[in-house]
């Protein structure tokens, strides 16, 4: 798993802290155990040297009652004392015995060198045991102290240390996290504004003011790219304005040319009759490819600008098909059925009515050209939304059946391709769409905050459905019945028109 | 159907051949290739129906239409490249009654021209005299006026839409009935023709234009006029 750069960063902060405070920790655990351990080392060695000389003392004045003269040794220091005799040993205490004492200590001070030894016992407990020779008297003298009480310093110190350590290392942790956000604090600017450049709000800039002093470098380029951004999209839609002057001037010409010889029709020649039906129906289909080509580059330079109106639903679909029909082009397959849900009766859309119509004249066109034509239209809900402000979450979809073969479920998804053709392909003699009749249909769909998807239809041809949101549920008033009752109290201000 | 039409358009060629397509639908064209012969034109013999392209060298489409309409109530189509964009609105803004769009059909173009040219003409039903505000509304005679004597202009079209809401006071029309019944389209007509006519008829009607008193929106519905 990749981990972002905020996360290597609080991880590294964090590492940076544990490592830092083990080090220190470390550190003055050992110092202290040494300092410690070396004072109560030379403290032990003293009071051994003391003992030894009371123990030779005793010894060379011939008292050999061991028991009385380590006990007297011993009193009041917590330490026991160990004394080998004339290759005998006498202890102080039942808690020590011979054996107690480390073998190599034992030995070295046997041979009559003085040592100092730390240990764990066979209990665990830390000792120090003082060896001291006392050749004058042929003894050696051995003093056991606990260091049990120094263990309990050093763990209490451990533990403290070890919560340090463990805090140090969450501060780390959370002054990374803090650091991180502040680090990409500009990036989310940054990405804010590419956010909003890339839904068309080509307006955008960083602010150079505001940036951090070392990121300036970069919202500068930043923005520089956003000029010449600006400037490639703003020169291609003018150069579209300018291709859609050009083309629609002979266009024009040509259309008006065309309908004065239709005027006059009925006085041609039959064969000059036939090549101006040609002439005609060709010119029609070359003004649908313009203006699909240019419909499509103007929603490719997000320049669309879109006429809301608030309809009935059905009466929408059931006028765009009648309209439809007479704006198809090429063969026909009789006029298409519209069935109504009674559901949606009174359900009220907010569309474009000519995008709408020219959706539905796409799809019937589609249906005739590869699908033998539109069996059925069918209008009813479709699936209930979350409802948000200013809208009711509830969906109305369009189905457009055709008679064909039906889309491979491949297929489906790319049916909405520019110039997508597919298994169809070899019929394009006959065609007279332009390869972007469904792309259209997306487009359109979308620009009116609907969407459109392929499925088969019961008897197994294509199945086109549009679905729309509903503005509202209505109360069965339609607006185009007239004669509503004007007692309304549902006035508001004119709206914007060109919205 | 006769009529003359001006037609204003700087490309020679649809110049021609609208003129030729005019001719042959039965109108008598002048024709001009800037905005400013167009209005020497009109001031020395005026015409039916005026009909302006929008892009012009020189003064453009809605400065012509704007000077057109200072001096007369001439029906005014504007001709523009595209129908989605703010040109249409502001060209209707500017004076024009209605549009088409670059390439139009012929036969579209002389449809519109026949709405425009029947609603100039006296209709054949026309409601009664109505009072509201401090306005009087006279069908039979064409004139709008206030209570005083002072007679308001307001164009052709504007008062054609005005007699249709005042037939049937504080009913709610919508938009494709007055498309219909005042520009003579069917429902796909451009809500929009009602909506800036609506706004133009406000600014000669209403006291204050922003909170209309007489012509009230009903929204997603359509308007109404209240006495």
């Amino acid at each position: 798993m990749k981990l972002g750069i905020g996360a290597r960063i609080t991880a590294v902060f964090g590492l940076g802290a544990l490592v830092l405070s083990v080090l220190l920790g470390g550190i003055s655990y050992f110092t202290v155990r040494h300092f410690l351990l070396a004072g109560r080392e030379s403290a032990a060695q003293q009071q051994a040297f003391s003992n030894a000389s009371n123990v030779r003392t005793s010894l060379e004045g011939g008292d050999t009652n061991y028991v009385f003269l380590l006990g007297q040794v011993d009193a009041g220091t917590g330490a026991h004392s160990v004394l080998y005799h004339r290759s005998k040993a006498y202890v102080s205490s039942l808690s020590v015995n011979a054996s107690s004492i480390p073998a190599q200590l034992r030995k070295e001070v046997l041979a009559g060198t003085p040592a100092t030894q730390t240990y764990r016992n066979a209990a665990g407990q830390e000792e120090i045991a003082v060896g001291l020779p006392v050749p004058s008297v042929h003894a050696a003298y051995f003093e056991v102290f606990d260091l049990s009480d120094l263990d309990h310093t050093m763990s209490v110190l451990g533990l403290t240390l070890f919560v340090a350590g463990a805090v140090t290392t969450l501060l780390g942790l959370a002054l990374g996290r803090f650091a991180s956000r502040r680090l990409l604090r500009p990036l989310s600017d940054v990405t804010s504004a590419a956010g909003a450049i890339a839904g068309g709000e080509l307006d955008t800039r960083l602010d150079v003011e505001a940036a951090d002093p070392d990121l300036v470098g970069l919202t500068l380029s930043f923005n520089a790219m956003v000029d010449q951004l600006q400037e490639r999209i703003e020169r291609e839609a003018r150069f579209n304005s300018d291709v859609s002057h050009e083309l629609r001037s002979p266009l024009t010409t040509l259309s008006a040319a065309v309908g004065v010889l239709e005027i006059d029709r009925d006085r041609l020649p039959e064969r000059s009759q036939r090549a101006l039906q040609l002439l005609s129906d060709d010119l029609q289909r070359f003004q649908r490819m313009v203006s699909d080509l240019l419909e499509m580059s103007r929603a490719d330079a997000g320049s669309v600008d879109i006429f809301f109106e608030e309809v009935n639903v059905s009466e929408l679909v059931q006028r765009s098909v009648e309209t439809g029909i007479g704006h198809m082009d090429g063969r026909r397959h009789g006029t298409p059925e519209v069935v109504v849900d009674p559901q949606v009766e009174g359900w009220r859309v907010g569309v474009d009515k000519r995008r709408f119509e020219r959706v539905l004249v796409n799809l019937m066109e589609n249906a005739d050209h590869y699908g033998g034509g539109v069996t059925t239209i069918a209008v009813g809900p479709g699936p209930v939304l979350e409802p948000a402000p200013g809208r009711s979450g509830r969906l109305v979809e369009v189905s457009v059946d055709d008679a064909g073969p039906g889309i491979d479920p491949a297929e489906r998804a790319k049916v909405f391709e520019r110039f997508y053709r597919g298994s169809a392909s070899g019929r394009r003699g006959t065609g007279t769409g332009t390869g972007l009749g469904l792309a259209l249909v997306a487009e359109h769909m979308h620009v009116m905050h609907g969407d459109v998807r392929v499925e088969s239809s019961p008897d197994g041809g294509a199945r086109f459905v549009l679905s729309l949101p509903v503005l509202s549920n209505g109360d069965g008033e339609g607006d185009g019945d007239g004669d509503v009752d004007g007692e309304r109290d549902e006035l508001v201000n004119e709206k914007e028109v060109d919205a | 159907m006769s009529g003359r039409i001006l037609v204003v358009e700087d490309d020679e060629r649809i110049r021609s051949s609208m003129r030729l397509a005019l001719e042959g639908e039965g109108y008598e064209v002048k024709d001009a290739a800037s905005g400013e012969e167009g209005l020497d034109l009109f001031a020395e013999a005026p015409t039916d129906v005026a009909l302006i392209d929008l892009m012009l060298p020189g003064m453009d489409g809605f400065e012509c239409c704007r000077a057109l309409r200072r001096s007369s109530a001439v029906p005014i189509i504007i001709v523009t490249a595209r129908a989605d964009t703010h040109d249409v609105v502001a060209g209707l803004e500017a004076g024009a009654d209605d549009y088409v769009t670059k390439p139009f059909v012929a036969k579209e173009l002389a449809a519109r021209i026949r709405a425009l040219l029947r609603r100039a003409r006296p209709a054949e039903e026309e409601p009664g005299a109505l009072t509201f505000g401090d306005l009087q509304l006279l069908p039979e005679q064409g004139v709008l006026r206030r209570l005083n004597g002072e007679e308001v202009h307001c164009t052709r079209t504007e008062f054609r839409l005005l007699c249709e809401l005042a037939a049937s006071p504080n009913k709610v029309l919508s938009r494709e009935q007055l498309l219909d019944r005042v520009w003579g389209y069917d429902y796909f007509g451009d809500g929009r023709l009602v909506d800036v006519h609506i706004r133009r008829l406000r600014t000669k009607v209403e006291a204050d234009p922003a909170v209309p008193q007489h012509i009230l929106t009903v929204r997603g519905m359509g308007y109404k006029l209240v006495p």
